[in-house]
């Protein structure tokens, strides 16, 4: 297949975003950093290393020819779920939740790449089976059998709201996939009363979602969620300045991770939110106009996977922390302090661009005996 | 089996169609998202801001008030009445000390000498709470040791609290503040304003667990120091009045009494007691109806002394002479009250006749009714106006009432000879002994007032009150004739009990029944006696007045009579002014001295106190605020002596509990225990003389309570001593 370029501007947005997140996580992580290490460059050092590691996995995913995750998707998803189990026999405890998994001084969050590996492989299994996804037996279930241990294993870390994302990603996919929609209908009716019992067992749980409903009612039953509002408000239109956040200031815990964008609203106002949420609809734009443009089913269905995670992530971590939706802790993509999910919707993105270079969106311009395959002419007539 | 055929048969274009369509859904539902989220940036950023940014900068700053010190309040002569002193309140944060409380509370146990358990329950009753008080007012060298044991989740405050340096002395005239440091009776209250001065602020940014710091962004405001007052009271004689009131009233099992001092040349009152009374350093303990200034709040018919009136306006009015006769009917005359009814009048003692004169100093009503008669109403009345009955003195005391003087419409047919010896009119303590002072100053009512200088915290007057005249009320003529008769009341008269040697007194008695709920109460009796000294050049006015006193009987010539002549002779014994030959004895008598009680108190303030009773100061380290004194508060010692202050800073131990041993080297034996003592040492002499050496040695590092061996040597050998001692000079 012919390569051409890779959606530049794609990239330059993701970049962006990253340099962006330096500057804010910088400034909404000082005060904290201090609070716990006396060093207030204690956060945002770490981050720079994981901005700089992301970028590398970016390129990785850039370099790596898409069509080998094909055959590579099934044996990593294999090695993810082997990760998940070992992490939840083994694995370092945080907040009550056993999330992590840690190797020398490095920790990893299997349940970040068992999303990605997961979601590469549905999109295998829809271009292997084609139509015969819409088959109960002999498509549609294998599917779900894996979405199900996948989504189990972490559920049972606890770590509800990642549990929560696999289960949307995966049907999102599945459902363009052309799976039949009475049997996603079916499924989406067995998981009602397994989220009931799953919630039940857990009360933290069911306290933060009365905490939610009641949030909405008086305004302020959610410490976080209403200082994060503050943050907004305080922003206005024009924002109070880089670097001048008071919600950071030790009001908003998680000022530099799930409610960074509150920061961002605060120091930049009304028109630095936008800008970010148009920058994240930018994304989206671009990855389905790659989706749309892919040479193959494969291509396409991970370009929808990868920027639909992208997007899906943005857009409820700043519902999140405009009290949309209730409190969980997912970060935003590329802008949050960085961790495995950083990491991996690097790599995604740098899959993304992949695909891109194999789409005719950015045909190669061609130097005279230097194409190695010269295009159709009535392609580059097209394009120029 | 269609739904089968439909996934085989479905060809490439209804697959295409259907992926397009569930693609279009996603975007859509993605779309949707950014629509909703737009729409609350715009309501939270745009729309809402306002109320936000509010919020916002509510939990940003904090503004902390500066207070202003009160001012301060001065006798005359500059002795310190009343001061501030900064008091530590603890409060607690039951949340942050959390597991804490059980060491807590044992700290503030220990160092207050409490039991721990009260204040465990203190910390563990409101585990809820943020805020909890542990301890109030504490005093500041106590504070210290408490803030000295860093306890997490403690926070000192600092209340600033007025002290009275001298209790209960003059507290009708001072009055006192609330617990909000605000005035609410006496000059407290009718100069709060003056004296509160204006609190400062300072606006401090907070981050989110609490911590401050100041804020660029507003200007610190500094607090402007209340003004100082300067009282025309004279410390010596209310001390005096307050003491010899107390007696009297004691003396006499009265319900109370009250005395009032006036300088009849420019209306100043130079003391002013009731008694009972409150003590403002503890107003809580005392019924609050005590702390009324009664000289002006209340309302009294006064008898007798009101035939200063009926005098004045037959000697004016040139109606009698005081040598004309008049038949004293042995006691008992009737007057018509309405043509059937009849009112009697009677006397104390049966006379036949008397002159004006003698019924004055013999205080017959008779007498006065039937000169009343002569005079006749309009005459009489404006003469009472004149002296200032019925009218508000002015003075700048609150609460004052104007008293009752009914016009001569309103009066029934007996009227004008019962107002001729002092009933059917009330009056305040004040009104009598301004218009004995008017006597005493030739004729002329002055405004009285009881605070001679607002003074700025700079100690420049800001507002002064000077004497103003009134109104001539009298010629001198009749003046000599109401002093004439006025010594006749003390030589031989109803007061004779007042006479003294070395003084010419003039005063009159009064005695009247009380009036209760429409009726005159039986054995229940006013009793006072008003009157000035030295005759010659009137220098005090003085009312005593006993409330039902009933040990001596009941008459203001022999119930109030003797303290009033009791606060004379002391009075004219401390200046030359009053009777030279008799100060003069007095005065070699006191050299000794006691100690006044100057802890906790500013160390300028505390020097001016003891400059201002004949002693000398020496203060030792550095503080705010007098830690101790040595000798204590209530010694008596030498005029001139020295009194050692120790200052907060200094007098403390470390933290650790110990302290450091000051250098006494070269110091006598009796100074080197004075300052050692003052840190609580144990102090060992070995010889005595100088001190040549010490053990431990200066600045050393010791527990509290050590031992301290001294070496002593006689002067000249601890020269020696120290001679060898320091051979590198040479």
């Amino acid at each position: 297949m012919q390569k051409n370029h890779i959606d530049i501007w794609l990239m330059v947005a993701v970049l962006g975003l990253m340099v962006i997140s330096l500057g804010v996580v910088y400034s909404a992580s000082a005060e904290w950093a201090y609070a716990r290490y006396e060093n207030q460059n204690h956060y945002i050092d770490l981050h720079a290393i994981k901005i700089l590691l992301s970028i590398g996995a970016l390129f990785a995913g850039l370099s790596i020819p898409y069509r080998v995750y094909k055959k590579l998707a099934k044996p990593a998803l294999i090695i993810a779920i082997a990760f998940l189990a070992v992490t939840l026999l083994l694995g370092g405890e945080t907040k009550g939740a056993v999330r992590w998994l840690h190797y020398g001084g490095l920790g990893f969050q299997p349940s970040e790449f068992a999303k990605f590996t997961l979601l590469f492989y549905l999109c295998a299994l829809l271009t292997v089976k084609g139509e015969t996804i819409r088959d109960l037996k002999k498509g549609f279930i294998p599917a779900m059998v894996w979405v199900g241990i996948v989504t189990l294993l972490v559920m049972l870390q606890p770590n509800f709201s990642t549990a929560a994302m696999i289960i949307i990603l995966s049907i999102m996919i599945l459902f363009v996939g052309g799976v039949r929609f009475s049997h996603l209908t079916a499924t989406m009716g067995c998981l009602i009363p397994v989220l009931a019992g799953y919630i039940l067992i857990a009360p933290y749980r069911l306290q933060r979602m009365k905490l939610f409903m009641q949030s909405r009612t008086n305004g302020r039953a959610n410490y976080q969620l209403w200082q994060g509002m503050i943050g907004f408000g305080n922003g206005g239109i024009f924002g109070v300045g880089p670097g001048e956040s008071r919600q950071r200031d030790l009001f908003l815990p998680e000022s530099y991770n799930d409610f960074v964008y509150s920061i961002i609203g605060e120091e930049y106002g009304f028109i630095g939110a936008v800008f970010i949420l148009a920058v994240f609809l930018f994304i989206m734009i671009r990855g389905y106009k790659i989706a749309k443009n892919a040479k193959d089913d494969f291509g396409r269905y991970l370009a929808i996977a990868i920027t639909g995670t992208i997007t899906l992530y943005a857009v409820v971590n700043a519902c999140v922390a405009l009290g949309i939706f209730p409190t969980t802790g997912l970060p935003m993509p590329f802008i949050s302090y960085g961790g495995s999910a950083l990491l991996m919707t690097a790599f995604g993105a740098g899959v993304l661009l992949n695909i891109s270079a194999y789409t005719d969106m950015h045909p190669r311009i061609v130097k005279a005996g230097t194409a190695m395959e010269p295009p159709p002419s009535a392609e580059l007539g097209k394009a120029y | 089996m269609t739904e089968k055929e439909e996934n085989y048969n479905g060809g490439t274009e209804g697959n295409r169609q259907r992926w397009r369509k569930r693609f279009f859904f996603v975007k859509l539902v993605f779309f949707a998202f950014f629509a909703v989220i737009t729409a609350k940036l715009i309501q939270y950023q745009i729309l809402e801001s306002e109320k936000f940014q509010a919020l916002a900068r509510k939990q940003y700053e904090q503004k902390f008030i500066l207070p202003a010190t009160r001012g301060n309040i001065y006798d005359r002569n500059g002795n310190v009445l009343v001061s501030n002193t900064i008091l530590v309140s603890f409060a607690a944060d039951p949340k942050i000390i959390g597991d804490n409380a059980d060491a807590v509370a044992e700290a503030f146990g220990r160092i207050l000498g409490k039991s721990k358990s009260a204040y465990l329950s203190k910390l563990n009753e409101s585990q809820e709470k943020r805020f909890v008080w542990l301890e109030r007012r504490v005093s500041p060298d106590v504070a210290q040791r408490i803030e000295a044991a860093k306890l997490a989740g403690v926070v000192a405050i600092n209340e600033p609290e007025r002290l009275y340096h001298y209790d209960e002395l003059a507290s009708a005239l001072i009055g006192f503040t609330d617990i909000d440091n605000s005035g609410i009776a006496g000059l407290e209250y009718e100069y709060n304003d003056e004296m509160k001065g204006a609190d400062g602020s300072v606006m401090m940014q907070r981050d989110g667990i609490g911590r401050v710091h100041p804020s660029a962004d507003y200007p610190r405001r500094e607090p402007v120091n209340g003004n100082a007052l300067v009282l025309a009271m004279d410390l010596t004689y209310q001390s005096i009045v307050d003491e010899e009131l107390k007696r009297g009233v004691d003396a006499n099992k009265a319900d109370g009494g009250l005395a009032v001092m006036l300088n009849p040349k420019t209306g100043e009152i130079l003391a002013l007691s009731v008694y009972p009374n409150v003590n403002p350093n503890n107003v809580g303990k005392f019924n609050i109806a005590l702390a009324r200034d009664r000289v002006v709040t209340d309302v009294f018919e006064p008898g007798s002394v009101f035939k200063i009136v009926t005098a004045s306006a037959a000697y004016e009015n040139h109606i009698v002479t005081p040598d004309q006769p008049f038949n004293a009917e042995h006691g008992k005359m009737k007057i018509a009250l309405n043509g059937k009814k009849f009112r009697i009048i009677s006397d104390t003692h049966e006379y036949d006749r008397l002159t004006f004169q003698q019924a004055i100093e013999l205080s017959s009503n008779i007498v006065c009714a039937k000169v009343g008669k002569l005079i006749g109403g309009e005459i009489f009345y404006r003469e009472a106006r004149d002296f200032g009955f019925g009218i508000i003195s002015g003075i700048d005391l609150p609460g004052e009432v104007r008293g009752i003087l009914r016009k001569p419409n309103e009066w029934s047919g007996t009227s004008l000879q019962t107002m001729a010896y002092g009933y059917e009119v009330g009056v305040t303590p004040l009104q009598i002994a301004c218009a004995y002072a008017a006597v005493a100053n030739k004729g002329v009512l002055m405004k009285p007032y009881a605070v001679a200088q607002v003074k700025n915290a700079a100690g420049t007057v800001v507002r002064e009150n000077k004497p103003e005249p009134i109104r001539r009320i009298l010629s001198q003529n009749t003046v000599d004739l109401l002093t004439q008769a006025f010594e006749g009341v003390v030589e031989r008269g109803t007061g004779k009990e007042v006479r003294t040697q070395g003084v010419r007194i003039g005063g009159k008695t009064g005695t009247s029944r009380k009036w209760s709920e429409g009726k005159y109460l039986e054995n229940n009796y006013t009793a006072s006696f008003v009157g000035f000294f030295p005759l010659d050049d009137p220098q005090a006015v003085l009312l005593v007045m006993m409330d039902n006193p009933r040990t001596r009987g009941y008459y203001g010539g022999i119930t109030s009579g003797p303290v009033f002549r009791a606060i004379a002779e002391r009075v004219i014994a401390t200046s030359y002014k009053y009777s030279p030959a008799l100060a003069a004895r007095t005065e070699q008598e006191s050299t000794s001295r006691i100690v006044p009680d100057v802890r906790m108190l500013q160390p300028s303030v505390a020097e001016k106190m003891l400059t201002g009773c004949g002693l000398q100061c020496r203060t030792f380290g550095k503080g705010a605020i007098v830690a101790r004194q040595m000798p204590e508060p209530g010694k008596k010692v030498e005029k001139g002596e020295s009194i050692a202050l120790v200052l907060n800073e200094e007098a403390l131990p470390m933290k650790d509990g110990s302290i450091i041993v000051p250098d006494v080297l070269g110091m006598s034996v009796r100074r080197a225990m004075n300052r050692l003592v003052i840190d609580d040492f144990d102090v060992k002499l070995q010889g005595s003389g100088v001190v040549t050496g010490q053990t431990p040695a200066p600045g050393q590092n010791v527990s509290v309570g050590s031992n301290i061996v001294l070496v002593c040597a006689p002067r000249g050998l601890s020269l020696r001593a120290q001679k060898t001692a320091s051979p590198a000079v040479n």
